[in-house]
């Protein structure tokens, strides 16, 4: 084997699609593998694979187990969960027959659901937007990238800078179009709002890196075949591209529905779940409970509750995709 | 010092060894296990404080004054930490329950009592009847202040600094609507109407993101009239006659305009930056208002006078924030001398204005404040009318009260009658049963 | 595949590609169309980063409580750089962020090439443990992986958040790297195998040395998560000596009163490493890489 060779499979692999788009145009590498040097080498595969399950296990364990023995207690945050006094599943039947849960879980849908398709669709539209040929392309991508670094501290409170009193820019943009008095964060709707909005914001970013990535993956013949077909450009984009990016967008989905739901910063530093419990999600609602209330029981057992949903939800969609693939 | 620059040391090399290495977890605690935590004599003991000034004059002379003790033979050193506010209980929550927690430590007002309910406090007795009784600072407290402290047990906590709930009023603003200064609820509410003819809102008040000001000045209306969030036995119990009467009031100003209705969700910068903008003539805040708004607004600003509630008394709520000491010290003769020399040389905190809540005993606020008429209005007319949160029941702070303050139900409580679209009695009973679950 | 979308920029494609995803086939041939495109997404850009230009000019304005004057000012960065541990903080911040990079990318390789090249039940189970863990929420591990740390002796340290960040960032980082290994066609492999060459051999020479992009994309998304996390390093470090730049930020933030100068000067100071990194790598970014490997199992 040669430079020469690597780099010709290179440049085939690179312009074949292995990488993000698309499943199966390369079938090749996992067909015939298993009675080849990997298949006797699976002390060096596991050698490979320990390293980051240790650490996965050795980070996670722990701090499930131990979370887990205080959802069945009713501690304080800095009691050990060999301390408090057990309630069984007592905290469980509290938490799901209290009126304040289900609001939470209500927002947190409201804001995963928009969070992750609002994020979606302007990051891939903006990912559509820069593949094409426009002056100062690169600046204009890594510009775009500036809400997802800046840290949250700041950006909230920029947000707020943006929208809080009546002098803030917003409102004063607001009141030139005849809306007075527009109070985005004291009305409990407009604060749902601007919370997810905010998320939008900040996510967007991200899936406009996996969208271009998956999107440049994408093989250019496809489109004049298309082309030659008559198909319109709106056709093109349902029929072939969306296609064609599908299982990058399941996994862009999936992602960003676990770092939604998961999202304590953004909505705690914005409203801290305000006004008057408008915007508090279920992960907000744990840390309430467990930190402020100190009933780390239940703040638990609202973020096990939680997890349990959000990981039967990615093992539907982690099918999907799975299924996508075999297609 | 020089075992912490050692630990950073440790583990820069540490990330060195690693870069490469799959057993990386192992390799750090070796590299690092020699800067681990407690247990050996002669190790200083820790000092944990709040940031409760000026962001850097306050912790630069709270450090110089912890670097300057010189234990007695025999007793550890002090090494100092300044906590930050962001998430502070779940900083104090998590170092206890690893049992790396600070050996003397001020906190929120009420961090104290959790964990003198956890049974982690050393009680303070000795240094307050022993060592202060003797040198003379026990006298020197003010007035009912150490009392606040006394839980069942003995005291679980010693006052350090102390925060209410009072307000200022815009000369300037006052002047040029031709409101006259109110002394009761009435009179305030008529200065009110006044401030609005000229379009200011006469009750400046904040209950956003991190503000908890809002909540707390509704608890200071309700203990103007009598009432207050505790009965005697410590128990919640919200829903009277008082506080229904109280937050009618509230609302009735909200419903008139006199609140900028968004106020449930300002921060206290949005509060401060309509101040400076003029929009609030009067505001329910801290002792420390002036140093938080631009100069000309400060130069305006008077604190009031306390009201007479429709009770025909005056009241309202104070915080007094506080220094404890745990029971896990290494060396609890050495957390007790190093309180000692702490309040005898913590003066320099106020004499030097470097923004810390009023002084806790008489002859710091005489030092400090002879040549400032507003504090020394404060102390002398709002301190002796001022109850703890365990109004009306008693006037001391203990565990429950950590489920009051800076928690959402209260916060939630607030932003509902800052929003104006509830009723008093309604907005109560929520606050009775969200109080009582927690 | 970051290559190809590099290649944009460069070597622009073809026109008919540009219409069928920019949906105004006739309008956007030619000069003008591009000027057009150009006006929309420079409007687009500046309302997506009006905040932030707010950050920026409030960095350089004089502080409210001190003076009444406005106008612009850097005494919010003299007072920083003069006054305060920002430049501790930053040299804390890269230190952590780049250990971070460094230890997640050594550790996710060498995994990532197992989930792309096996195909068992084993693999499959690892993939899924990847996923569950990843669901996991901090808020309630913060105290456990505390506790475990003062066991550990790692208070107070850098390792400490490095550590955490590392775990955080690994499952995403595992499939960002198998995804880019597919693309490495294991024929290039069984060859280097024919010729007697390992599995370690043929992993360290062909795949990581044709890895780059896939790598970089990995240290970036890790590096992101690191320097931007809020509360690990918030209850984490207490220590002065360890304050990496989040903590630092919450040092302006008193009792009775916030330091917005500084804060704002500050979060400028923080923006700057990662525009950095991003300017001159964004062109290997790829965070999209990790489609196809998790669809292989």
């Amino acid at each position: 084997m040669t430079a020469t060779n690597a780099v010709e499979g290179l440049k085939r692999a690179r312009r074949g699609v292995g990488v993000a788009g698309r499943g199966p145009a390369t079938p090749s590498p996992r067909g015939r593998q298993g009675r080849t040097t990997l298949g006797r080498s699976w002390g060096t595969l596991t050698a490979f694979a320990l390293p980051s399950l240790i650490l996965l296990v050795l980070l996670n364990l722990f701090p499930v187990i131990y979370a887990f023995l205080q959802s069945l207690q009713n501690g304080t945050p800095s009691t050990l969960p060999w301390e408090a006094d057990f309630v069984g599943l007592q905290n469980y039947v509290t938490v799901l027959t209290s009126p304040q849960f289900w609001q939470a879980a209500e927002f947190t849908l409201v804001f995963t659901i928009v969070g992750v398709f609002g994020s979606w669709i302007v990051g891939l539209g903006l990912a559509l937007l820069l593949r094409t040929r426009i002056p100062a392309n690169t600046v204009f991508k890594v510009l775009l990238l500036l809400p997802w670094i800046v840290p949250i501290v700041v950006s909230s409170t920029a947000w707020n800078w943006l929208v809080a009193t009546p002098q803030s820019p917003l409102p004063v943009l607001f009141s030139w179009f005849g809306l007075d008095n527009v109070n985005f964060l004291g009305d409990p709707l407009l604060a749902q709002i601007l919370v997810c909005v905010f998320k939008v914001w900040i996510s967007f970013p991200f899936m406009m890196m996996m969208m271009s990535a998956a999107l440049a993956s994408v093989d250019t013949n496809v489109y004049e075949a298309a082309r030659v077909d008559g198909a319109n450009s709106w056709q093109t984009f349902t029929g072939i591209t969306l296609p064609m990016i599908s299982r990058s967008t399941y996994i862009a989905w999936i992602l960003m529905t676990i770092f939604c739901v998961n999202d304590f910063p953004t909505i705690f530093l914005l409203t801290q779940g305000g006004p008057v419990n408008a915007t508090t999600t279920l992960i907000v609602l744990a840390y309430q409970y467990a930190f402020q209330n100190l009933q780390t029981g239940i703040g638990t057992a609202i973020a096990f509750i939680m997890t349990a949903v959000l990981v039967l939800i990615s093992v539907v969609l982690y099918r999907q995709i799975k299924k996508v693939n075999i297609e | 010092m020089t075992s912490e620059s050692k630990v950073n040391g440790f583990t820069r090399r540490g990330f060195i060894g690693l870069a490469g290495a799959a057993a990386a977890s192992t390799l750090l605690a070796a590299c690092s296990a020699g800067g681990g935590s407690s247990s050996s004599g002669t190790k200083p003991i820790k000092f944990w404080n709040m940031p409760w000034g000026a962001p850097t004059a306050f912790p630069q002379e709270d450090k110089a004054i912890v670097a300057a003790y010189k234990p007695k033979s025999g007793l550890p050193a002090v090494s100092y930490q300044q906590i930050q506010w962001a998430n502070f209980t779940q900083t104090f929550t998590t170092a206890v329950a690893a049992n790396t927690n600070p050996s003397v430590s001020s906190g929120g007002g009420t961090t104290a009592f959790l964990f003198e309910k956890e049974g982690k406090i050393h009680y303070a007795d000795d240094v307050i009847n022993k060592v202060w009784a003797s040198n003379g600072i026990k006298d020197d407290f003010l007035p009912g202040l150490l009392d606040t402290m006394k839980t069942k047990n003995g005291y679980a906590a010693v006052p350090y600094n102390l925060d209410m709930r009072l307000y200022w009023y815009n000369k300037q603003l006052m002047d040029k609507a031709g409101a006259s200064l109110p002394t009761d609820w009435d009179s305030f509410e008529a200065a009110c109407k006044a401030l609005k003819k000229i379009g200011v809102f006469g009750y400046g008040t904040y209950s956003g993101a991190g503000a908890f000001t809002g909540g707390h000045t509704l608890v200071a209306h309700m203990i103007n009239n009598g009432g207050g969030l505790f009965d005697k036995d410590q128990n919640v119990n919200v829903v009277t006659d008082q506080n229904i009467q109280a937050m009618e009031w509230v609302l009735g100003l909200v419903k008139n305009g006199y609140v900028d209705p968004r106020s449930a969700t300002y921060t206290s910068a949005n509060a401060y930056s309509q101040m400076n903008a003029g929009a609030f003539g009067m505001i329910w805040d801290g002792a420390g208002t002036p140093a938080n708004v631009n100069a000309n607004v400060a130069s305006q600003l008077v604190v009031g006078d306390p009201l007479v509630g429709p009770s025909g008394q005056k009241g309202a709520l104070y915080f007094p924030n506080n220094i404890f000491m745990f029971k896990n010290s290494p060396s609890i003769a050495g957390s007790e001398a190093f309180l000692n020399y702490y309040y005898q040389n913590m003066k320099t905190l106020w004499t030097k204005k470097t923004g810390i809540g009023l002084p806790p005993l008489k002859s710091i606020a005489q030092a400090a404040y002879a040549d400032d008429p507003s504090a020394t209005k404060i102390i002398d007319t709002w301190q002796p009318i001022s109850k703890t949160w365990g109004a009306p029941g008693s006037n001391t702070v203990f565990y429950n009260v950590t489920k009051v303050d800076g928690t959402q139900p209260m916060i939630a409580f607030a932003q509902s009658i800052l929003g104006g679209n509830t009723t008093a009695k309604d907005a109560l009973t929520t606050l009775q049963k969200a109080l009582e679950s927690a | 595949m970051s290559q190809i979308l590099h290649a944009d920029s460069q070597a622009p494609v073809t026109l008919g590609r540009l219409d069928s995803k920019s949906g105004k086939a006739d309008i956007s041939t030619g000069q003008r169309g591009k000027w057009w495109r150009f006006l929309l997404i420079l409007v687009v850009t500046l309302l997506i980063i009006a905040p932030i230009i707010a950050v920026v000019v409030l960095s350089t304005q004089p502080s409210q409580s001190t003076s009444s004057a406005t106008g612009f000012t850097l005494a919010n960065y003299v007072f920083v750089f003069t006054q305060t541990d920002v430049l501790l903080w930053l040299q804390n911040s890269i230190i952590v962020a780049l250990a971070t990079v460094i230890v997640a990318v050594a550790v996710a390789a060498p995994a990532g090439y197992v989930l792309s090249r096996v195909r068992n039940r084993l693999v499959s189970g690892y993939s899924l443990i990847l996923f569950v863990i990843q669901s996991l929420p901090v808020v309630t591990a913060v105290i456990p992986l505390f506790i475990t740390f003062s066991v550990l002796g790692l208070t107070n340290t850098l390792a400490s958040v490095a550590i955490v960040y590392i775990g955080s960032t690994m499952s995403v980082a595992i499939w960002m790297m198998a995804a880019y290994i597919d693309s490495i066609p294991i024929s290039l492999e069984e060859a280097a195998w024919m010729d007697g060459a390992s599995v370690f051999g043929s992993f360290t020479r062909i795949v990581m040395r044709n890895s780059l992009p896939g790598i970089l994309s990995t240290a970036i998304f890790s590096f992101l998560l690191a320097w931007n996390d809020y509360l690990i390093a918030l209850i984490f470090l207490q220590d002065q000596s360890v304050y990496t730049l989040p903590k630092g930020l919450e040092t302006f933030f008193q009792q009775n009163a916030t330091d917005w100068g500084s804060v704002m000067a500050v979060a400028v100071v923080m923006m700057i490493p990662p525009v950095i990194v991003f300017a001159f790598l964004n062109k290997y970014f790829s965070v999209g890489g990790i489609g196809g490997s998790l669809a292989g199992r």
